[in-house]
This record gives C-alpha cells, sequence and structure tokens, in this order.
C-alpha cells in the first residue's frame, strides 16, 4: 500500500516536473522574443505564445485533478540543513538560479500559504461576501451570467450580418469590370480597337491620327465591323473605303462619334 | 475549326509541344495598389519587375479564311535585348471542366531585323499596342498586370494613350502537352485573389462581336 503511494507519488512528481520544464522554456522563448525582435513582432504571434502557455498550464491543471494522482497537501517539506555556502550541486541543477539554499529563499520557494498580503485581501472579500447576503449574490451571479451569455452571442452569431454587412459595402466598390476585361482581352486577342485603319470613335480631338493609309487587302478589323461593335456607333459599313477619301473630312465626323461612344463616359 | 494547310503549321523540329494554361481578368486602377500588395505577398520573393513592351500581330492571308497570326514583341525598356516572336494555337476546346484556357503555344527569340523578315515573308501587321506593367512568378505560373495603350501614329511608341481605365491581369503557363493539372493550381491562386478580380477563362472569338 505505501509502496505503491509512494511510486505513484513519484510518478506524478515527474511528470508535473516534466510539464512545469515546458512551461518553463515556452516562457524563455516568448521572453527572448519580446526582448530581442520586439520590432518584428505581430499581435497574432504574441497571441500564439500566450495560447501555447495557456494550454501548458491547463495540461498541468489536468494532471494535478487527476484521480491518480495524489494529493500533494499531504506531504510535507521540511528543509533540513540550511547553509549560506554556495552550493556547486543545487546551482546547477537549478541553472544558476538558485545557488544558496538559505534563510532568505527558503520563504520563497517553499511556500505553502499565500502571501500575508494577499490573504489580507482574501478575508477582506470573503467578509464582503459574506455580509451581501445570500439572495442579493445570487442575483449578482445571474445578472453576470446573462451578460456573458449576451456577449458570446454577439461575437458568435452575427458574422453573418457583419459578412452580408461587409458584402455590401464591396459591392459598392467593385475593383473590376467585366466589360473592360471583355474590352482589354479582345484588343489583345485580336486587335479590337486597335487597328492602324483608326475606326472613327475613342480619338482623343487634336491627334489626328493619319497614318500611312490602308492599301487594301482583308484586316481583322474589317472583319468585326460587320459584327457592329459600339466603336461604329453612326457609322455603318466598310471604313476603309471612307479613309482613303478625305482625310480633311475625319475630325468633324470623328467628333460627333465621340459624343455617342465615348468609352471613358460611365 | 479546319487546321491550317502544313506549309503554315509551325516546324517544332522535334521538341515538345507546349501549351499555354491561360486565365485572364482585369482590374480599376484605383484597385491595381491594393493587387499589387497582395500579388507581392502571394507570389515568390523577388524585386518586381515592370516593364514596357510593344508588340506587334503579323497577319499572313493564305488561301484559306484564317489568317496566319504570329506575334512580335520587344522591350522598349531594354532596346538591346532580342525580340520574341510567339505563334498561339487556336484555344483547345476539350474539356469544359477545365479550368484555363489551353492553346498551343511556339516561342523563339529574334534578332531586330525581325519586322523586315516578317513584311519579306509575306506578313502585313495588323496592329500594334503598347503594353507596360508588372510581371510576378510563383512557381510555373507568371502573373501578367499591365495597361494596354493604343499607338496613335503607327511606329511612335512615344505616343500612345491608353485602351481603357482598367489593367489587364493574366495568369498564364507554359506547360508541355498533356499536364492538366495546372489548371487546378491556377484556379486555386486565382481564388485567393478574388475579390479584387476574377479571373477566368476567357474565350476570345466570344468577343469579336
Amino acid at each position: 500500500m505505501q509502496q505503491r503511494e509512494e511510486k505513484q507519488l513519484d510518478a506524478a512528481v515527474e511528470s508535473l516536473a516534466s510539464r512545469v520544464a515546458h512551461v518553463k522554456n515556452a516562457l524563455h522563448s516568448f521572453i527572448y522574443k519580446l526582448e530581442n525582435e520586439y520590432e518584428r513582432l505581430t499581435w497574432p504571434s504574441v497571441l500564439d505564445n500566450f495560447a501555447l502557455l495557456s494550454g501548458q498550464l491547463n495540461s498541468i491543471n489536468k494532471l494535478l485533478k487527476n484521480e491518480k494522482t495524489p494529493s500533494f497537501r499531504n506531504q510535507v517539506i521540511i528543509p533540513l540543513l540550511l547553509s549560506p555556502d554556495r552550493d556547486e550541486d543545487l546551482a546547477k541543477l537549478t541553472e544558476q538560479r538558485v545557488p544558496v539554499f538559505s534563510h532568505e529563499i527558503v520563504p520563497d520557494y517553499l511556500r505553502t500559504k499565500p502571501d500575508p498580503e494577499v490573504e489580507e485581501q482574501e478575508k477582506q472579500l470573503s467578509v464582503e461576501a459574506a455580509r451581501i447576503g445570500p439572495e442579493a449574490a445570487q442575483k449578482q451571479i445571474q445578472t453576470l451570467n446573462k451578460l456573458c451569455s449576451n456577449l458570446l452571442e454577439k461575437l458568435n452569431n452575427p458574422r453573418d450580418d457583419r459578412d452580408s454587412e461587409s458584402a455590401a459595402i464591396r459591392q459598392n466598390k467593385p475593383s473590376f469590370n467585366p466589360a473592360d476585361t471583355n474590352a482589354l482581352v479582345g484588343a489583345v486577342a485580336f486587335g479590337k480597337g486597335l487597328s492602324k485603319c483608326r475606326p472613327p470613335g475613342p480619338v482623343a480631338p487634336g491627334h489626328p491620327g493619319q497614318g500611312p493609309m490602308m492599301s487594301g487587302g482583308p484586316t481583322l478589323q474589317q472583319v468585326t465591323i460587320g459584327g457592329g461593335s459600339n466603336q461604329q456607333a453612326g457609322m455603318g459599313g466598310p471604313v476603309a473605303p471612307q479613309q482613303q477619301g478625305q482625310p480633311g473630312k475625319m475630325p468633324s465626323s470623328i467628333k460627333t462619334n465621340i459624343k455617342s461612344a465615348h468609352p471613358y463616359s460611365r | 475549326m479546319e487546321a491550317p494547310p502544313v506549309s503554315v503549321m509551325p516546324v517544332t523540329g522535334g521538341a515538345v509541344n507546349m501549351m499555354e494554361y491561360l486565365l485572364q481578368g482585369s482590374v480599376y486602377d484605383q484597385a491595381l495598389e491594393s493587387l499589387l500588395h497582395r500579388l507581392r505577398g502571394l507570389c515568390d520573393n523577388m524585386e518586381p519587375e515592370t516593364f514596357i513592351d510593344h508588340e506587334l500581330v503579323y497577319l499572313l492571308k493564305g488561301q484559306q479564311g484564317n489568317p496566319f497570326i504570329l506575334r512580335a514583341r520587344r522591350s522598349l525598356s531594354h532596346p538591346t535585348s532580342p525580340w520574341h516572336l510567339r505563334y498561339l494555337g487556336q484555344p483547345e476546346v476539350g474539356d469544359k471542366s477545365r479550368h484555363a484556357l489551353v492553346r498551343n503555344c511556339v516561342d523563339v527569340a529574334a534578332s531586330h531585323s525581325l519586322p523586315e523578315f516578317l513584311n519579306e515573308m509575306g506578313f502585313r501587321m495588323d496592329h500594334e499596342f503598347v503594353s507596360n506593367g508588372h510581371m510576378f512568378r510563383k512557381g510555373a505560373m507568371k502573373i501578367v498586370v499591365s495597361k494596354l495603350s493604343r499607338i496613335l501614329v503607327p511606329g511612335n511608341t512615344d505616343n500612345t494613350e491608353r485602351l481603357s481605365l482598367s489593367y489587364l491581369v493574366e495568369l498564364s503557363v507554359l506547360a508541355p502537352a498533356g499536364q492538366d493539372n495546372m489548371s487546378e493550381d491556377m484556379r486555386s491562386f486565382a481564388e485567393q485573389l478574388k475579390p479584387l478580380v476574377h479571373l477566368e477563362k476567357i474565350d476570345p472569338s466570344k468577343q469579336r462581336h
């Protein structure tokens, strides 16, 4: 019976020590990050570190609550020998944190009760709680629970509402226009709007846009003329023969067409 | 769609038949900055590359209905670089579920005498434009965000006028024929650019009318 308890105690202490070592390592790396890399640190990574610590603390709690763990409250640690001399073995064990096992460190490291100030505060709080009376306390508990659940609901559910709001906002500011896409693809694929044979329409006034005239020969542009794209507004039929006529007349017809088929007037 | 006669087929000389997988979209000028930021984050980490290119499209009219098209491209920002000549075939109408436009693609480099050579061969320049913008890479995928400008006086690339208030966004991959899994990767990349820009398969022949 004794042996089993001893074995259980040993196992529990060992696993507790290993989990505490994990927490220590996590804290160590977190502090290092905070001290040295604070310029590059982002809030999500800080949150990750906190989450890691919280998970580790949780696992320690679970271990302590485990049925197989004997109650540590029943164990007592009594220092047998205190000396102000430096103890090398202890220093090595604790990575130079506790070089001396003396009267100064005992109250901190072997403490089982809370600090005196904390104890005072706890006593005051329990006096206060007793003074209020059970019904008032119950009411306060209920209000707190209701507030918490309301907040949780707000955080969890209207993600849908928020999404539809943000979707509406996004719709008000579209970042692309399918008509433009089609126009650009047409231009790249077969020169819609780009032919040497100047189509009437999107020509800036003041740029005569006269180049060597098309000396005949079928072109891609003429294939699209039959299709009636909006550049042809007001000017049916093949464009080339007209341009081979009087170049001087072009400016006036271009101007009228600009009014009717200007791509930028949206 | 009848195939052009053998005399007009590009000579590949035993090399692997390369296909170009393409998705296209556009984005307004105001949204360009956000798109560039997003691409800088998503794509391979390298200095963002800008380019100014002048592309000329040459046509060879045969006896059949459809002319043979070659695209010649030169860099205006690196005037001494060689010209780039490209042939793009008709889009493959295979699988409707394939997410990207697939077409045969042959690329070669050429010297600066390319325009004269093509003219001597019988090609006539149909149209030209200036494209300038940014290029990003992610693995095998190439993303090009460019604004197209019309050349007002043929041959004069300084005097240009923008074609539209949007930038053209193209996602392309060059891969040997038969590798259809690229279109899946392209589609998942395109998902990450929504809702700024919708990259989709746009059939150019539908844009004619």
